[in-house]
Parts: structure tokens; sequence; C-alpha cells
């Protein structure tokens, strides 16, 4: 999942500040799943800004919506016959979500309210860690299922580092050395000769450098 | 000055395991006070959401509580430690737009002294104003 958290109210209210009528629009897939975006996220944030509002004496007018999914057609296709009556949309999905409904509505502005942040996993209530860089080229079928991209502190393809000290990160000791638990999933697979393999360095065309990333397949288009 | 004197709008979510019969127990005082208290039982504390806390303010309470029942004796474990996470969260967000942390309080009933919710909840208006309305009132 994409997750994300809530930018500054102070931030938020400086972009919205020009406009009168402001549309908050959640969305209810990842960051619902982080708690950053969702329907109740959403609620929030329009109740913080309307008694922001009224406080100041402040004349604006906020309404909150919440579709399923903010960066689909079929799911944006649903502020059609409302955003008109707005001056400004304040948008909870992620900057893929805030980017897909300016491309429909193009002569809308359209601004973010969180801080898109990583690809990761719900560990326990209240807790999410990245586990994924969307390298483009997944390897973890040689590491056990264990990010080293992501989750070694050095990235590193032919670890360890030899720095880990009772199976902790060397750089930052709250992390667990990914490498360990490469070393140690591998043992209890019965799996170790993967290690026999040595990888080249990572190929980063296939992430960044190029614009743009994009997957284009001819049997799911109409 | 008290609460009640002081004319504050007061809404108060309280778990219903603390008073069976909150139902009748608070009528008297609804029907004096009219809507300046509101009483929102809840089947737990824990299910509080910050939403309802936020709803309570914006429609005009100066002042919410959230009762919990007893440390220790939530029926369903772990609900009054999570009433208290979820006012510290509330409070931080009423903050950023301006308002008083203390417009939202907790308060743990003592244990093994059972209240009314009526007799919690005069006690609770005979407290020293030390907050003025709500600029949110209007
Ligand atoms: S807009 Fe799409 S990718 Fe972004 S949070 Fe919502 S569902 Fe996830
Ligand atoms: S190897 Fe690449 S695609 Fe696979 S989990 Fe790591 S960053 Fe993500």
């Amino acid at each position: 999942m994409i997750t994300a958290e809530r930018k500054p109210l102070s931030e938020i209210k400086e972009m919205i500040a020009p406009y009168r009528k402001i549309l908050v629009v959640g969305c209810g897939s990842c960051v619902a799943e982080c708690a950053s975006g969702g329907e109740k996220e959403t609620g929030l944030l329009g109740s913080a800004l309307r008694m922001d509002a009224k406080s100041s004496k402040k004349e604006i007018e906020v309404k909150e919506m919440t579709l399923d999914r903010q960066c689909v057609y079929e799911f944006i296709n649903q502020l059609t016959d409302v955003i008109d009556q707005y001056d400004v949309v304040l948008s909870l999905g992620c900057g893929a979500g805030v980017q897909a409904v300016a491309g429909v509505f193009p002569k809308v502005h359209i601004v973010p309210a969180l801080n898109t942040t990583f690809i990761g996993e719900t560990k326990e209530a209240g807790l999410w860690v990245e586990s994924c860089r969307a390298c483009g080229d997944c390897k973890l079928g040689f590491f056990a299922a264990v990010c080293p991209v992501t989750r070694c502190a050095k990235g590193l393809f032919n670890g360890p580092c030899g720095g880990s000290r009772t199976d902790r990160c060397e750089v930052d000791p709250d992390v667990p050395c990914a490498w360990q638990l490469i070393v140690s999933r591998l043992e209890e697979m019965g799996r170790l000769d993967l290690l026999r393999k040595v990888h080249p360095p990572a190929d980063w065309s296939k992430q960044q450098g190029k614009g743009p990333r994009k997957i284009h397949r001819e049997d799911q288009s109409t | 000055m008290d609460q009640k004197s002081a004319g504050l709008n007061i809404t108060i979510f309280f778990c219903q395991q603390i008073d069976p019969d909150q139902d009748t127990n608070r009528r008297a005082l609804e029907k004096e006070l009219g809507k300046r208290i509101r009483f929102f039982p809840l089947p737990c504390s824990g299910r509080i959401d910050p939403l309802h806390l936020m709803g309570a303010l914006e429609s005009g309470a100066d002042k919410v509580y959230l009762v919990t029942c007893p440390e220790g004796a939530c029926r369903y474990q772990e609900g009054n430690l999570r009433a208290r996470k979820r006012i510290a969260y509330t409070q931080g967000l009423i903050e950023e737009i301006g308002l008083e942390r203390e417009r939202l309080e907790l308060i743990i009933t003592p244990a093994g002294n059972p209240v009314t919710v009526d007799e919690l909840a005069r006690g609770l208006l005979a407290r020293e104003a030390l907050i003025g309305p709500s600029p949110i009132r209007g």
C-alpha cells in the first residue's frame, strides 16, 4: 500500500487561503488503510477547517466526499457533477490520486492535504513500515522475501556488511539487519545455496532517469 | 465561577458500564439544562472516535468530557486506554486550529465508588470554569 501523512494544518490553510468553497476529497483505499486519507480523516479535516474558519470569522464552505479510489477514472468521475460548485479541491489521496483528479478536471485547482511517504505494510495497529522502493526489478526471490534495497541501510545485494550487532543494523539499531533476516530465513527454508549467487549492481534505469514509468498492457486496454 | 453558572455548553461522552440506569438518571438534568448539556452513552469509552469529539465542538460545545470506567475495569479490556489516546490525538488537532486542549478532557471514574451519570455530570458542572465560551459557538 501507499502510505501518507497529513500535512500540518498551517500548510494546508495557506494553500486554500484564496478560496471560499472547498471540496475535501478522501480516498478509501491505501491512505484509508494507513489512517491518513480515508473517510474518517476526511471528516476530521473538514471539521477542523470549518471550525478554524469560524473562530477566525472567515466565511468558507467546506464539504467532504470520499471516493473508493482516487487514482482510477471510474471513481474520479463521481466528482463530475459536483466539482463545478467548488473553488478548490483539497485531496487526501496520495500523489497519484491528486494528479489523477487534476488530469480529469484541467480547470480545477487541486491541492494535496497529504505528504505521500512510501510503499509499505501495516505492521501492527498504528505502525506502518516501508518495505518496497518500486525498483522495477524485484529480487525478493533470491533474498527470502526480505528486500535489501529498502530494508538494508546500504542497499547491499551481496551482504551482510559485517557491521550488524546482535541482529541489529549498524546504521540504526532500532532496525533489524535485513541481511541477518535474509540469512536466517534462507536457513529455515533450507535454501542457503541461494547465497552463492553473486548479484551485479541493481539496474536503476528500471526505476529512474527516464521520467515517469509506464505499464501498458494491450490485453487490458479497450 | 462554576461551569454551570458560566453558562458553558457541556457535552459528556461516557461509558455506559459506569451507570446501568443512565437513561433514566440523566433525564432530570437534560430537562433542566436543555441544549446546554448533552449526553452520549457509549458501549465502551474505547468506541469514541476523534470525529465524535470534533463533531461535539463543531456543534457548539464549550467543553467535552469523555468519561471512562475505572482503570483496569474495562469490560472490553483496553477500551479506556484507547479512549485516552483518542483524546490526546484530538487535542493535538484542535490545538492546530487554535482551540485550547482543555476543551477536551478525560475523566476516569474512581474504582470502588460507583456514581450515577447525573451525579457525575453535576460534579463536572460545579467545577471552576477555567475556559470561556468557545469561539466556534459564534
Ligand atoms: S489514490 Fe490510488 S494509489 Fe493513491 S491512495 Fe488512493 S487507491 Fe492508493
Ligand atoms: S527488490 Fe525492488 S521491487 Fe522487490 S521489494 Fe525490493 S524495491 Fe520492491
